[in-house]
């Protein structure tokens, strides 16, 4: 406490001295945590001299409640494809100005109009991925390829999971060849029996940090973000991504300014620097998600490029999310239920 | 001339002192209160924004089975919570109260040393301790090379271990106070009078110290059935607790007029189960 009280002012201080010209000048940026590496944005504070006010969240529901609740003005936020898809809708993201963004260019073009944002006037991708399997292949002997050889009772209490409802009912659905972003009351009841089973399987759910849970040896195999396998390959080559056979969901968390945004000419200058090859490479060495700025790939070493879990060999089938409205609520009382239940 | 009971009445001088304390009492007490009571009674709309329509739907959900058996099991854990600290904070309560005076504030400040380090730290050092390939087992297996070792981690052990090492403070310091406070005339009294150990601890001391030990039940009970940190990164989320779907509600599911109608049924419950505890009490000191 009193070592913070002593270096904040040291630190304002010295950021002042180098930066006379925006000293001051502030950023509220509000992402996922364990995103964006701090270094990254200390980088940004020492070449503008705007100092960025970081805040994080750990779902794209808790981000969403923030933001309609209007408590804090954020600047710049992160949501991932399906959620930008509602503010948009909603009115809730203010339209980008192109012209203070030259480094979009860099950006592959597959990742350019996606379907959440056609024009690509309100977001920017940020990182994408896919969630997938992860066996500890030093515990694990029996072949894994979809979740129906993740949720079998050989597995009880050997198994991570994202805590994200809407995540787990959307795999139940593949392995039910449900259609996914089609919500109905008949396809989740089809679906609840499987979700039941599933949940009593189930040692941890963890949606922050899922592979504390695999790296500390409490459980054997995982269904996470393939950005925590990646990491998970990077620590230790026995733990293994799978994209299951059933489907794959894929996400594009994008970056996008708040209609409410004060200072969004900042905003605009912090995304512009994250599109700049050498600083997303940074973004990249930190968090192996799959990178979708095609000039900073270039700049990946082939140990990065060859990572299954970031860069998935061979062109597997992705199915990404969208809005399901008031269906999201009905998701999250099975999950509640079905985990009250055991 | 001034009659004696006028200057009893509080006048302006006395209500202007009070001041700071009603106001904060308004904006931190009654104004949030009176929100959440407004709120469940409202709906949601598509984002989860609060819609100001009157509707009683949040507290039949309330009473539906499921939650009323996460009531019951938060209750449960919080009150095998209590009972744990009352049994381990009271012995050290009271050795600290009897110890030496240049003793006590020593001891006293052993116990408060590890709050200075942030919950949400001394929490994940339990879990370095308690995973599988932890301190814990890692010292089993020392010992005892072919022992399997405990699975705690993620457990509903690992809840009540999280939840008694972050609350026995809450406990042991109200029973101090009390213990401090006894009269070693009284105990020498008991003994003199024939009682044995036994009986001057039960019929003396626990009478004696019990205002300690009802305060620190307060203290320890309440926030441990609300809790929900603890019941996420030890119980591994698996298991909801009543905290868990509150905070659920707010944030994930953005219900937040569910998530008010909780809140509310579980300060009633509060209520009435304090109220009815001051009931008792009275009883107690005036049996007529």
């Amino acid at each position: 406490m009193k070592l913070t009280r002593f270096l904040l002012p040291a630190l304002l201080a010295l950021f002042t001295v180098t930066n006379p010209a925006r000293a001051g000048e502030e950023l509220n940026l509000f992402g996922w945590s364990e995103y964006i590496p701090q270094g990254v944005l200390d980088g940004f504070t020492k070449e503008t001299g705007i100092k960025v006010n970081f805040e994080t969240y750990a779902s794209n529901e808790e981000l969403l409640s923030k933001l309609v609740a209007g408590g804090g003005s954020y600047d710049l936020i992160q949501p991932s494809d399906y959620t930008a898809e509602v503010m948009i809708r909603q009115k809730l993201l203010s339209p980008l100005d192109l012209a203070q963004l030259p480094n979009l260019k860099n950006l592959a073009p597959e990742f350019r109009h996606l379907d959440h944002d056609p024009d690509g006037r309100y977001t920017v991708p940020y990182m994408s991925g896919t969630v997938g399997i992860v066996v500890n292949t030093e515990r694990v002997k029996t072949p894994i390829k979809g979740y129906r050889d993740v949720f079998t009772p050989a597995f009880k209490d050997r198994i991570v999971v994202l805590a994200d409802p809407r995540e787990l009912v959307t795999w139940a659905m593949f392995t039910e060849k449900l259609p996914i972003n089609h919500v109905t009351p008949e396809s989740l009841a089809r679906v609840r029996p499987v979700v039941a089973e599933w949940v009593k399987l189930i040692k941890v759910f963890d949606s922050d940090s899922p592979k504390t849970a695999l790296l500390n040896g409490d459980v054997d195999v995982g269904v996470v973000w393939s950005g925590e396998a990646a990491i998970l390959w990077n620590e230790n080559r026995k733990f293994q991504y799978i994209l299951p056979a059933e489907g794959v969901p894929q996400f594009v968390d994008v970056l996008a300014i708040p209609a409410t945004a004060q200072n969004k000419a900042a905003a605009h200058q912090l995304i512009n620097y994250l599109l700049r090859p050498d600083v997303s490479r940074q973004i990249s060495a930190a968090f192996p998600y799959t990178n979708p700025n095609a000039e900073a790939r270039k700049l990946l070493t082939p140990e990065q490029l060859a990572n299954p879990a970031s860069y998935p060999p061979g062109h597997p089938k992705l199915t990404t999310f969208h809005d399901i409205g008031k269906a999201a609520a009905d998701i999250d009382r099975l999950v509640t239920d079905l985990k009250s239940a055991r | 001339m001034k009659s004696a009971p006028d200057r009893r009445t509080p006048r302006w001088r006395a209500w202007l002192l009070l001041t700071p304390m009603i106001a904060w009492l308004v904006l931190f007490v009654v104004a949030p209160t009176a929100i959440l009571l407004v709120y469940s009674f409202c709906e949601r709309d598509e984002v989860g924004r609060v819609v100001f329509t009157f509707s009683l739907e949040n507290y039949r959900r309330v009473f539906d089975p499921i939650y009323l058996r996460i009531f019951a099991r938060s209750v449960g854990y919080a009150g095998l919570t209590t009972v744990i600290c009352i049994l381990a904070g009271y012995p050290v309560a009271y050795c600290i109260g009897r110890a030496r005076e240049e003793w006590r504030h020593r001891l006293l400040l052993l116990l408060m040393v590890p709050c200075w380090t942030s919950f949400l730290i001394r929490t994940y050092a339990w879990i370095t301790i308690l995973k599988e390939e932890g301190l814990l087992n890692g010292l089993i297996r020392l010992v005892a090379p072919t022992a399997t070792g405990f699975d705690l981690m993620y457990t509903p052990t690992a809840v009540v271990i999280g939840l008694v090492y972050a609350y026995l403070p809450f406990m042991i310091l109200p029973i101090y106070g009390s213990v401090e406070k006894l009269d070693g005339a009284l105990i020498e009294a008991a003994h003199d009078l024939g009682a044995g150990p036994l009986r001057v601890f039960s019929s003396v001391i626990i009478p004696l110290t019990l205002p300690g030990i009802a305060a620190g039940t307060l203290l320890v009970f309440v926030p441990a059935v609300g809790m929900f940190a603890i019941t996420d990164l030890m119980g591994g989320a698996r298991v909801p607790l009543i905290g868990n779907v509150i905070q659920n509600q707010f944030l994930v599911a953005r219900d937040w007029p569910f998530g008010a109608a909780l809140g509310a049924v579980f300060m009633g419950l509060f209520a009435l189960t304090y109220w009815i505890l001051l009931r008792l009490g009275a009883r107690e000191e005036d049996p007529a």
